[in-house]
């Protein structure tokens, strides 16, 4: 009897189609069904058609099945929802690129601290720090940024909502790297920690800006007018400022804690595009 | 059903009118929103969709008031929008981006499963696991449209969908709008008459901020009758004239010597109420 002679037998069909076949038996019928298709077809009339379509379904679902990326494997890890994940994944302020781009700044700016050993207060670390929340929150939301804008402010979910939610991510993010650019220099002390509380005011205070001046115009004046302030406090060559000290530290989480008032009476205007300023209004720039 | 109504509706970007006076209603079925660049289409869609409010008038969709926070909403939860130029994330797969507006649709239980359904609707079951960014561009828009149909929504709001397809792309397009429209309201923004002759039920042709004509297609059509000709020579003086593949040429205003008056297309009824409309609009 050759090999294309021999058929598996209807109970030993009916044994593999039930689940019930043991190895080595089951090896054996599993490759000859993989080379005949007469096996193949007698097969079928012992398959419950619903327990294939089951099957099959679950096969789709394993295939479809999104593929978190680092950001969203570890957001999960931490303890977030999986689909509040994936929204934070989304956050254009999450990317490598920006990340780096943070980390290489914080390192020029550490190492500038090391190198300037006049200084008591190492003000390029603090001056440019609370400029990364800023930055990366004013990147994570908006049309210019986020390719599906439109859809997202026109989604039930609120809009609001999906702000906060990013700009937490990117605030824990640039808080944990500037943290630990903050440890590089322990020489300078406690003072290290001071772009904590600007930090926290500049981001809130750009964001309840938005509304009036659009998202550019807010993060771009709020970013100056730091810097201004900052030049017109700090003393050469010591690096000392009023901001930094207790006083202006608990001016600064005043300020933070007026301006998360101020964000929070102007919510409602996230919910459209409102947000964006009439001028800025895509619709006038692209089509009417 | 009555879908929406709206009543004097008004909006300014600064100096610019984008939209002035627009009163309609629409009903279940697909309706074809026509007019020129400029003309305001956008800018009525995305009111209509809640991305923006007007300055003024009444509107009313889905027997929700859009301008409070509470009618907003229930608005969105029925809502099926598809953008002029919907962004996509483009490291997403096609199945990822639709479950991530999934997501921000709030679907909570068989999220999964609804996408895969709606992405089936539009013929991307092969189509699921690829990049964004390897789909054409008909393959994407069918993305977008999967992603607007997504928990069956009363009212789908379509922004120049077929811009950019070839003709069989833009045919199959066509027929799932029309399948998308039995039972449901859909408004369709399109520069394409032949979009409006082969799907919609009814037609609004906006220009220059206002309502020029609201009524069923072969109505539009009907707006040319007795104003388009055919003769062998160009004559001076018509609102529109073009040769034709026959030879003759295609009027469209008073008759030239030996012509011949033709039954009107929908085009034809379109330009005669753009003409009539800027005409009006230059006299004012």
């Amino acid at each position: 009897m050759s090999a294309d002679d021999w058929h598996v037998a209807d109970d030993d069909l009916r044994a593999y189609a039930d689940g019930a076949a043991r190895p080595p038996w089951l090896w054996s019928t599993e490759a000859h069904l993989g080379t005949c298709p007469r096996c193949r077809r007698r097969l079928a009339q012992h398959v419950d058609p619903a327990a294939v379509h089951a099957g099959w379904a679950r096969l789709d679902a394993e295939l479809d099945a999104p593929r978190p990326g680092p950001v969203e494997k570890l957001l999960v890890r931490l303890g977030v929802a999986a689909h509040t994940a994936r929204l934070l994944a989304c956050t254009p302020g999450l990317r490598r690129s920006w990340l780096a781009a943070v980390g290489f700044t914080l390192a020029v700016t550490t190492g500038a601290a090391h190198l300037a050993r006049s200084m008591t207060v190492p003000i390029p670390l603090l001056a440019i720090a609370p400029l990364l929340p800023l930055i990366g929150v004013a990147i994570s939301f908006g049309p210019r940024v986020d390719p599906s804008y439109e859809l997202a402010v026109v989604a039930p979910l609120h809009t609001f909502r999906l702000l906060l939610l990013r700009c937490a991510a990117v605030l824990s993010v640039t808080t944990a790297l500037t943290g630990v650019a903050s440890i590089a220099v322990p020489a300078y002390g406690a003072v290290v920690l001071g772009w904590l509380a600007p930090s926290l005011a500049l981001t809130l205070l750009s964001l309840a800006l938005t509304p009036r001046f659009g998202p550019v115009a807010a993060p771009l004046a709020v970013g100056f007018g730091w810097l201004a302030l900052l030049a017109a406090t700090v003393q050469h060559p010591t690096g000392e400022s009023v901001l930094f000290t207790a006083p202006g530290q608990a001016g600064l989480a005043a300020g933070a804690a007026a301006a998360a008032m101020a964000l929070w009476k102007v919510r409602a205007a996230f919910d459209t595009t409102h947000h964006l300023g009439r001028v800025a209004d895509p619709s006038t720039r692209r089509t009417i | 059903m009555t879908t929406v109504r709206a009543e004097g509706l008004s909006l300014r970007f600064g100096r610019a009118t984008a939209l002035e006076d627009v009163s309609f209603a629409l009903h279940d079925g697909v309706t074809g929103l026509l007019g020129p660049n400029g003309a305001g289409k956008t800018t009525l869609l995305r009111i209509l969709a809640t991305a923006i409010p007007a300055d003024a008038g009444q509107l009313r969709i889905l027997g929700a008031d859009p301008r409070g926070a509470a009618g907003r909403l229930a608005v969105r939860r029925r809502l099926g929008y598809l953008p002029q130029n919907p962004g996509f994330h483009q490291h997403f797969t096609a199945f990822e981006f639709v479950d991530y507006i999934a997501i921000l649709k709030e679907i909570v239980v068989g999220r999964h499963d609804e996408v895969r359904r709606v992405l089936h609707a539009v013929g991307l079951d092969d189509q699921r696991g690829k990049k964004i960014k390897a789909l054409s561009g008909g393959m994407r828009q069918r993305v977008g449209l999967a992603a607007a149909l997504l928990d069956e929504p009363a009212l789908v709001i379509l922004d120049e969908p077929t811009v950019g397809l070839d003709p069989e792309q833009r045919m199959r397009f066509r027929e799932l709008i029309a399948q998308i429209g039995e039972g449901r309201t859909v408004l369709l923004s399109t520069h394409q008459t032949e979009d409006v002759a082969t799907v919609c039920q009814r037609v609004i042709v906006l220009n220059q901020g206002r309502i020029r004509f609201e009524g069923e297609p072969v109505a539009l059509a009907g707006m040319a009758r007795g104003r388009v000709w055919t003769s062998p020579a160009r004559a001076d003086g018509a609102l529109a004239a073009w040769r034709t593949g026959s030879g003759d040429y295609h009027h469209i205003g008073d008759p030239p010597p030996d012509a011949r008056l033709v039954d009107p297309s929908i085009e034809d009824g379109y330009l005669m109420v753009i003409d009539a409309a800027s005409l009006a609009g230059r006299t004012a």
